[in-house]
């Protein structure tokens, strides 16, 4: 779904009634996928006071272009969508810096998952080296993989969200993971 | 991951279990929420705040410019120099008419003498 396409219609320029529906529906949206667009952006930057940032300009991009997004979409869901706003921004900021993000994917804490105390302190130690061997990847392939563990998206949704066909992500994906088990192997 | 979809099975396994603990969805700071709902609400309002500007403005203007005799020339001219310009067409217009009836009289007249000689 391109952002650049036809013209541009301001909400704010509807007429109240239509507006107010459209807010509404703008609403469930954000509530619905705040979380997946700020889990995205801080998995591309490493750090929460960027992926705050980059959330809030993700959100506030989507509500200018709402309008048309949800005609065109033709009742399909929008989640591939916002977050490919969320990754064209996650793009921009890592071109502007011109290089890696400030804080590495590798040094950022690994979010606890519901082991048992024992498990606890080497299943960390695995999932640091699961993110660190990510951080390794090339970048469409850690992209797929954060959209699909993270966000647990399916093949179309990623396909929609990174511009590809459903059998091109398919192969991405295999591939990410046959990489990722390598590096970890090796 | 209940269904993977890209592999065969056992192939990938241990990945696919780390991969789903090390990549867990992370919740947004309470702060981001407040923020982000706060940006909607004042661009919502001051939108509807503009366009109700806007309305007033251009309301007051619109009696201003009829309460105002100075605003009344520019009328009053332009009904002037559309009544001259209109005026002066006609005038054009009879002129026109009346060299034509001439020369369609001479040119009868003419016709006459030659079928008489």
């Amino acid at each position: 779904m391109s952002e650049e396409r036809g013209p541009r219609r301001d909400p704010a320029s509807l007429d109240p009634g239509a507006k107010a529906e459209l807010d509404r529906a703008f609403e469930q949206l954000y509530r619905a996928h705040l979380r997946d667009v700020y889990s995205y952006s801080y998995y591309r930057v490493g750090n929460h006071h960027d992926a705050e940032d980059l959330t809030e300009q993700a959100f506030l991009q989507a509500y200018r272009h709402f309008e048309r997004a949800r005609a065109e979409s033709d009742g399909r869901p929008l989640r591939p969508w916002l977050i490919r706003i969320a990754h064209n921004l996650a793009s921009n900021y890592h071109r502007d810096r011109s290089r890696r993000p400030q804080t590495p994917l590798e040094n950022a804490d690994p979010i606890p998952a519901r082991h048992g105390t024992e498990d606890l302190v080497e299943g960390r130690e695995e999932l640091r080296e699961v993110i660190a061997n990510l951080d390794h990847l090339p970048d469409d392939r850690r992209e797929a993989l954060i959209m699909r563990f993270a966000l647990g998206m399916d093949n179309r949704e990623i396909a929609r969200a990174l511009g590809r066909s459903d059998g091109a992500t398919k192969v991405l994906l295999h591939r990410a993971i046959k990489q990722l088990g390598e590096e970890m192997a090796s | 991951m209940s269904s993977p979809e890209w592999h065969e099975p056992g192939e990938t396994v241990d990945v696919e279990r780390l991969l789903s603990d090390a990549l867990r969805p992370i919740e947004p700071p309470e702060s981001l929420s407040g923020r982000l709902e706060d940006t909607f609400s004042s661009i919502t309002q001051a939108a509807a705040e503009e366009l109700t500007d806007w309305a007033e403005e251009l309301t007051e203007s619109e009696l201003q410019s009829l309460k105002d005799p100075r605003n009344w020339v520019r009328p009053v001219v332009a009904v002037t120099a559309g009544g001259l310009a209109t005026g002066a067409l006609v005038v054009l217009e009879m002129r026109r008419r009346g060299r034509s009836r001439a020369r369609h009289g001479v040119r009868h007249l003419a016709g006459e003498i030659r079928s008489r000689l």
